[in-house]
């Protein structure tokens, strides 16, 4: 947040803008692989395809913008998103007989109740031992990613579940709105809310505020605990309608699918030019992060490299992206 | 994240890193020789269950008193502090699935040199001196199985087929894909473009199977060679509007992947028989308690279900529970 009061014209705002340098290289990953192979990558059934592959994942980065903001982590949202989709499938099953493959819009609903509810609960859990105990974020959360994770094998028996309602998976998992997934439609209104409220509400100005400085923040008479539970139960309640989307998208609760899901949101979020340090960081850069792994991977598979090169390629460009953000804040920072 | 979380992360890291090492040898402890422990590859997987239901059925029969201890996840750092615990039993003899060609063979020498009897189910180590017994499914056998069932599914149509592999470095899965891309070679209408490592994620194998219709359009065939890739493949088609257009054989007959057979988002699965594996691995440790001989090295047979002939095959289909 700078304190600069003088007007400053459009072109410097804009060049200064932490996202604009990472919007580039997105610009330029695209560019480069639609010259190599103009025919597979620029086309709508990949923008599609991309877009609704990365829907999840991005709704799971908005929560988790909010937490790295407020200079915590949370390392959870994968195994919550496992204990929503388990806990959403098997009660739309369970009020079905066992399977919910035809049942209706009422079930629906609930299934997205209970996953939204589930989600929350462990946010509310992660919220209340950050907020009241002291406890580190780091473990706070690296507890329950075991515990969620545990907790949704516990009641699956361990293994997926299967049985999600065909009006579900048809109309959300794969449906379209004059060509836009659904899926991705709804992935736009969650990342427009919380874009809109972290940037221009008390609710966001605070999150930002305690990142920054949480004794300060306590001091000029911020409810700081109050304050830092609700971020976790947004993150958890995010990673619940997470859980909800993915059901709808692989038709299954799947259980050893999203280990790393919580890895991949926490680099999306850094590579949009979030601090881990907290107080600085935006939704805006969040997508473009994690559209850049994405974009990466598919176009990797397109052009044909090599399948052990794509991992190592992946891993220097986000090394990279991030490095030159930092260096290019810094010597912003030293004028 | 303040400097201290950060130095906290590292600690945790390293704990992790560190873990499973030390030389704790003998317990001292006296064995109960009619007990038998099976230690799976992970908890709660239906091929890992079907296998559970054997031995317990075989191992009681045969009068023997049985413990399963599964790994939550895949994982030669989880799996190895479940054999040193049981290792602390002693046990008659151990049934397990290494979750790691090299890690495990530490922990399971412990076992050995304790006068348990190992025997490898599923997976095996690279050392083959510490099991009296391995009863495995041919993996390279039913990647050519796959190819075969591919290639009758296709008929003589032309195009392009790929294979979606977990992570580089699984043996299991490797050999399903190198049996496919040795024997798919032998058809000369069908080109094979490669494979794919997807990370064991359905999302990464959705994405990558999208990604090479992109690049072929001709795409006409998919192995997927566990039931992860088969189920992002099974999403990726999906998303792409090609579900039945492009064949998609799957391995594994987990109850999900019979539905989606069945349902028509498959075309065809390659089923191990992990039932006869895990009775396989009860004979075979009984004949090392019990002064026979054990035998080697046993394969286990495969087959491919299609949705025509899924139903006199239903003894193929894995279980969530005994």
């Amino acid at each position: 947040m700078t304190s600069d009061v003088r007007e400053r014209t459009l072109a410097k705002r804009l060049f200064s803008a932490n996202t604009l340098w990472i919007a580039l290289v997105l610009l330029v990953l695209i560019a480069v692989f639609g010259a190599i192979r103009p025919d597979a990558v620029l086309t709508t059934f990949t923008l599609q395809t991309t877009l609704v592959e990365t829907s999840v994942l991005l709704v799971l980065s908005v929560g988790m913008t909010y937490v790295i903001i407020t200079s915590g982590i949370d390392l959870s949202v994968g195994s919550v998103l496992v204990f929503s989709g388990v806990t959403s499938a098997m009660t739309m099953n369970a009020m079905n007989d066992g399977n919910a493959t035809d049942a209706g819009w009422g079930t629906v609903l609930v299934g997205l109740v209970v996953a939204l509810v589930s989600g929350a609960a462990w946010g509310l859990l992660n919220g209340l031992l950050v907020a009241k105990t002291g406890i580190p974020p780091l473990i706070v959360t690296l507890g329950s990613f075991g515990a969620a994770l545990g907790a949704g094998q516990l009641i699956s028996n361990g293994s997926n579940v299967s049985g999600v309602p065909d009006v579900l998976s048809d109309n959300l998992g794969t449906g379209t709105w004059f060509g836009i997934p659904n899926l991705v439609l709804l992935a736009a209104v969650v990342t427009g809310i919380g874009a809109l409220v972290l940037a221009t509400t008390r609710f966001g100005r605070y999150t930002y505020a305690i990142g920054s400085n949480e004794e300060a923040a306590r001091r000029v008479g911020i409810a700081v605990t109050g304050h830092l539970v609700k971020v976790y139960l947004l993150a958890g309640t995010l990673a619940g309608l997470a859980g909800f989307m993915a059901l709808a998208y692989f038709r299954v609760a799947s259980i050893t699918g999203h280990d790393t899901d919580n890895l991949n949101a926490i680099a999306g979020v850094v590579l949009g030019g979030t601090s881990l340090f907290g107080g600085a960081g935006s939704i805006v850069g969040t997508v473009l992060g994690v559209f850049i792994p994405a974009v990466l991977r598919k176009g990797f598979v397109i052009v044909g490299v090599n399948v052990y090169w794509q991992p190592i390629a992946v891993a220097i460009v986000l090394v990279a992206a991030v490095w030159f953000d930092q260096s290019r804040r810094r010597a912003r920072n030293q004028r | 994240m303040s400097t201290r979380t950060v130095a906290l992360l590292g600690a945790a890291l390293l704990l992790t890193a560190c873990g499973g090492g030390g030389q704790i040898g003998d317990t001292g402890g006296t064995g109960d020789n009619k007990k038998m422990v099976l230690i799976p590859g992970v908890a709660a997987e239906p091929f890992y269950i079907s296998m559970e239901c054997g031995f317990r059925e075989a191992a009681k029969a045969k009068g023997y008193e049985v413990d399963v201890q599964a790994p939550a996840k895949f994982d030669s750092t989880l799996q190895t502090p479940i054999v040193t615990g049981v290792l602390a039993n002693k046990p008659g003899a151990v049934l397990i699935a290494p979750t790691d060609d090299k890690a495990m063979a530490g922990p399971m020498k412990q076992l050995k040199d304790a006068g348990i009897k190992v025997v490898e189910v599923d997976t095996k180590l690279e050392d083959t001196s510490i099991a009296v017994s391995t009863v495995s499914s041919n993996n390279e056998q039913g990647g050519q199985l796959a190819a075969r069932t591919l290639a009758k599914l296709v008929g003589e149509k032309p195009g392009s087929v790929l294979v979606l592999n977990t992570k580089a470095g699984t043996s299991t899965t490797d050999a399903r894909a190198k049996g496919f891309e040795d024997e798919i070679k032998k058809f000369p209408n069908l080109k094979y473009v490669g494979q794919q490592y997807t990370d064991n994620e359905p999302d990464q194998a959705a994405s990558k199977l999208t990604a090479t219709l992109a690049a072929n359009p001709d795409l006409i065939g998919v192995f997927a060679t566990n039931l992860n890739t088969g189920e992002g493949a099974a999403t990726g088609l999906r998303n792409a509007g090609r579900t039945g257009a492009v064949n998609l054989v799957g391995f594994d007959a987990s109850p999900k992947q019979v539905q989606d057979l069945r349902a028509g988002a498959v075309q065809a699965l390659i089923a191990q028989d992990p039932a006869t594996i895990g009775r396989t691995g009860v004979e075979q440790a009984v004949a090392a308690l019990e002064g026979g001989t054990a035998e080697r090295d046993i394969e286990t047979d495969l087959v491919a279900l299609t949705k025509d002939d899924m139903d006199a095959n239903e003894k193929y289909f894995y279980k969530q529970q005994c």
